[in-house]
């Protein structure tokens, strides 16, 4: 702890720094301007130490660990660890917070935030600490702390558009829910820190200190309460309501890296802090991954929102993040340890992946909204000759999200496979062979629709004319917002292209996990990956760019000849004119899923014309799919819930003198208890 | 052919020489491929007791298309010019991986099976998004189309290559092929399922009937041609050779995987021709069983499509489980 060149001195560092510049951004409130400067570049800076934090303990492999805070009369030490788990999350964390803390200077600036963006601006500082810190929280009580914290920035950042009432309600419900998952979180943490007699993690999670039904018990506790917040279906509701209610650049970090903390979670505690998984765990986080990655892409199909979209696609993501963990966590209970590796790297490369990708695509979504004014696609279109760059940088997204080659999610999906594939080559579980052909035919329906969805999104947003007024006059981003994404979009490129240098990292990460031992032949060089020894696979995404590129070359040849003299013509327009009217809309495009999956979505349609029955002067369409889990998990929840309260009403008379009767009675009952057991 | 050794062992003369044999080869298939079309035309005429084009006409259009001006939209963007070359450029990149003659791909340190799905998906991404550039309605009917059967065929497509792959342990097309060729075929129940599986997912990639109808122009059915009404002159020429090329790569997927007959071990020319010829023997056969599908099917009405890919899964599964359950 000496010394500024000590990395264990960087992350109080960064929280001071951080603190410092949330105090004078408030105290420059009243200019906004200079406000948002100063929170967010210190946000980038503080960022700048986690992430440099981050990446000396991943080099060197040495945990960094410290006390932020210690109370000698009570004896509470408030301390931080972080070793390469930590550190992997870390890094995530500050890869994307520095181009959004970027993007956010311009962005918060117009419209509607510009008079709020002093608060948006220390909020997110907040949020991005209290992440850094459940990230490296070793103890019970920093993590819940830390974790509370984050839920309630996040919860006031949904709200920041707090006049519409659809926002309000996201916030509430998001609250909601966390709270709910939190109360998981304490009720596990609790038990656990009872059986182990210690609040630090280094007891509580080193092994198991219940055994039995009760180890279950806390298992399926954690998986509900860091379900919530990953967005698992069926636990997702709030996502696709908070998501797309906030700030564009907070949707961006809530979808890159806030519910990554569920994800983290699960690593941390689920998969690694209670002893060797029982193999049901690594069945039901594979079934809870195939759930949301197909179901989070069949509903985000059906959207026409933009970033109600993109939150389905965060789902999906999340889905096939826990496919990896679920087949890590098989592997690891029968006891595969090489196998066991490719799922975890697989499902951690997997979440730089997603954050870099999906935090391109809601900046870029951003932009587009401010430049629109509205969220709904079908008023877009014809945006990439108005927005050239921003179109550039969503299409780099959208192919890298599809999990399309040449871009850094084929790789990890690749990875994936090669998990089930691999898997399935080296165990001879009956359990394994029948699940992982099927995870891994759900993967392919999952990447294959989601291209599906990304053509649609791409093309009805930016492509033909423009359908609505706002989409007409929409002029191009600032630098300031375009840098960002720019930045994010060459990310996609180079995690893409440069593998072997990520899973190098990564075999670092996985091994430090209990009872992981990745294979050395995993990483072959910096640019070829394998799922192991020998010649089962192998992938070498340079060689793959350098053939597309030459026969790109053979193809721009080809055409060359009549390349320079373009005749510009009209579209046909089926006879009449065309316009923005003849255009296939978004709904049109997925119409055909809808009808396929109707099982699923079960849609309900209207039609109504208006005027006379063979010469309608109007007709109008409207077609809407079931909110499943909406309407038959939480409405009787809520009602159930509601009526509870109802009845209990009588309790809360409002009457002080009942309310410490009360106090005393529960006082009195608990010491008759101890007494009783004691 | 030395050049099939491991990339970590590779050089970058050994990686030249990977590159200029995939272009070669990358080259006779773009040769050939607008033969099997025109080949596969005329069994179909003479089905239908018509003439039929010329068998040469396909090379003729291409000809002819390359010289036209290109007619582009005034609506489209750069994306609508970017959509065929790349689609071009991945179907040409794809044929690299792929064993044709010898039993080994050229660019086999590349990657295995799992490139070659992804590429062929990248070019139908980049086409389908190409198509809704124009603002023709016929376009996006046609992209969404396209995706929406390629969505249900491709856990098909991994299914069946999964089945095949396991069997020969590894997903490298090079070293599934050798291993099969050395092993020779099994003739266990599982390959002909997955055979079957793999053959209807070729007729859903090729847009053959009963999946799409590669000779109608007619609004209601197209799927291909309506995702690419809009393009003439060169792109267009790029993107009818490249689905030409996209066909002959499934098809020799098809006979290489479960048929690995007489794939040359050297560049030996009797080898090479032997290969040759076995293989041109094999590429025909299954062009038969195409036209005799196309002509004795009617194409299904889009909405049935997906119980002829369920149809296809089912097999798939059905493969994996009676070979390894």
């Amino acid at each position: 702890m000496s010394g500024a060149l000590d990395p264990a001195a960087w992350l109080p560092a960064a929280l001071a720094l951080r603190l410092g510049s949330i105090g004078l951004a408030l105290g420059l409130a009243r200019r906004p301007a200079a406000s948002r400067w100063a929170a967010l570049g210190g946000s980038c800076l503080a960022s700048l130490l986690t992430g440099a934090l981050a990446w000396s303990v991943l080099a060197t492999g040495r945990a960094v660990g410290g006390s932020l805070l210690s109370h000698t009369a009570s004896g509470f030490v408030l301390s931080y660890s972080v070793d390469r788990l930590s550190a992997w999350f870390l890094l995530v964390l500050a890869l994307l917070g520095i181009p959004i803390a970027m993007y956010s200077l311009g962005y918060l600036g117009h419209g509607i935030l510009a008079r709020r963006s002093p608060f948006v601006a220390v909020g997110f500082s907040v949020l991005m600490g209290a992440v850094e810190m459940v990230f490296a929280a070793d103890g019970i009580v920093g993590f819940l702390f830390a974790w509370e914290l984050m839920t309630l920035a996040n919860a006031a950042l949904v709200a920041t558009e707090h006049e519409v009432g659809e926002t309000r309600r996201a916030a509430f419900l998001y609250l909601a829910m966390s709270h709910v998952a939190t109360g998981c979180l304490f009720a596990g943490f609790l038990i656990l820190a009872a059986a182990a007699g210690s609040f630090s993690f280094t007891h509580v999670l080193a092994g198991a200190p219940v055994s039995g039904a009760r180890r279950h018990a806390v298992f399926l506790l954690f998986l509900a309460g860091f379900g919530v917040k990953a967005g698992v279906i069926p636990l997702h509701v709030w996502l696709p309501e908070a998501h797309p209610a906030a700030p564009s650049s907070i949707s961006a970090l809530m979808s890159g890296v806030v519910i990554k903390t569920g994800i983290y979670g699960l690593f941390r505690v689920c998969a690694f802090g209670l002893g060797p998984p029982h193999p049901g765990w690594g069945v039901l986080i594979l079934a809870c991954g195939g759930v949301s990655a197909v179901l989070g892409v069949l509903y985000a199909l059906m959207q026409h929102d933009l970033k109600r979209l993109l939150a389905y696609h965060s789902i999906e993501n999340i889905g096939i993040i826990l496919l990896g963990l679920g087949a890590g966590m098989t592997a690891l209970s029968s006891g595969r340890a090489e196998l066991a590796a490719v799922g975890i790297a697989a499902s951690l490369y997997h979440v730089l992946n997603h954050a870099v990708f999906k935090g391109l695509l809601f900046l870029g979504a951003g932009g587009v909204v401010m430049a629109t004014g509205t969220r709904h696609i079908e008023d877009m279109g014809g945006l990439a000759k108005r927005m050239p760059w921003t179109a550039l940088f969503f299409l780099v997204g959208s192919a890298a999200i599809s999990g399309l080659p040449l871009l850094n999610g084929f790789v990890s999906e690749w990875l994936l496979f090669q998990a089930f594939l691999f898997g399935f080559q080296r165990s001879p579980e009956a359990l394994v062979r029948f699940l992982f052909p099927v995870a891994g035919a759900l993967l392919a329906l999952t990447s294959a629709l989601a291209a599906a969805c990304f053509v649609k999104a791409f093309g009805v947003t930016f492509l033909a004319l423009p359908r609505g007024e706002g989409a007409a006059k929409a002029h191009e981003s600032p630098w300031v917002m375009l840098a960002p994404q720019a930045f994010l979009a060459a990310m996609c490129v180079v995690l893409g292209l440069v593998p072997g240098f990520v899973l190098e990292e990564l075999r670092g990460v996985a091994a430090s996990l209990p009872g992981v031992r990745p294979a050395p032949e995993m990483v072959r060089g910096l640019f070829a990956i394998a799922p192991g020894p020998g010649r089962f696979d192998h992938l070498t995404p340079p060689l793959v760019a350098l053939a597309v590129v030459l026969a790109a070359g053979l193809a721009g040849a080809l055409s060359l000849r009549a390349g320079y003299r373009v005749r510009r013509a009209p579209t046909w327009g089926c006879g009449g004119e065309l316009s923005a009217r003849t255009e296939y809309t978004a709904t049109a495009f997925s119409k055909p899923l809808m009808m396929i999956f109707s099982a699923i979505y079960r849609p309900t349609r209207e039609v109504q014309t208006v005027g006379a029955a063979y010469f309608p002067r109007e007709v109008r369409y409207r077609a809407e799919i079931e909110p499943t889990f909406e309407r038959f998990v939480y409405g009787p929840l809520t009602r159930g819930v509601l009526a509870a309260a109802e009845r209990m009403k009588v309790i809360q008379a409002g009457s002080l003198h009942a309310y410490l009767a009360y106090v005393i009675a529960l006082v009195v009952s608990l010491v008759l208890l101890l007494w009783w057991r004691g | 052919m030395s050049g099939w050794t491991h990339v970590a062992s590779s050089t970058p003369l050994s990686l030249a020489r990977s590159f200029a044999f995939g272009l070669l080869q990358a080259a006779v298939l773009l040769a050939v491929a607008p033969l099997l079309r025109g080949v596969i035309k005329k069994m179909k005429a003479a089905f239908q007791t018509r003439q039929g084009p010329p068998l040469l006409q396909g090379y003729y259009d291409l000809a002819k298309l390359l010289r036209k001006e290109p007619v582009r939209s005034e609506t489209a963007s750069w994306v609508f010019v970017a959509g065929p070359r790349i689609y071009f450029a991945t179907a040409v990149a794809a044929t690299m991986l792929v064993p044709v003659l010898f039993a080994g791909a050229p660019l086999e340190q590349a990657g295995g099976i799992l490139v070659l799905v992804g590429l062929l998906a990248l070019g139908r991404f980049t086409l389908a998004i190409a198509s809704l550039d124009t603002g023709s309605p016929f376009g996006g009917m046609g992209g969404s189309r396209e995706m929406t059967v390629a969505a249900l065929a491709e856990p098909a497509l991994m299914l069946g290559l999964f089945t095949v792959a396991l069997w020969a342990g590894s997903l490298n097309l090079g070293d599934l092929v050798r291993t099969t060729a050395q092993r020779g075929p099994s003739g266990h129940p599982s390959e002909l399922l997955a055979a079957a599986a793999l053959f209807i997912v070729l007729l859903a990639e090729a847009g053959r009937v009963p999946v799409d109808n590669p000779a109608t122009h007619l609004e209601l059915t197209m799927i291909h041609e309506a995702m690419v009404l809009e393009y003439a002159g060169p792109d267009l020429a790029l993107v009818e050779w490249a689905s030409a090329l996209k066909e002959l790569l499934f098809m020799t997927l098809l006979v290489n995987l479960f048929l690995p007959l007489g794939l040359a071990a050297s560049a030996a020319p009797g080898a090479i021709a032997v290969s040759g010829a076995l293989y041109a023997g094999k590429v025909f056969f299954l062009a038969v069983a195409v036209t005799l599908v196309e002509s004795t099917n009617a194409k299904l009405r889009f909405f049935r499509v997906p119980e002829l890919m369920a149809l296809s899964l089912g097999l798939g599964f059905l493969a994996l489980a009676i070979r390894f359950l």
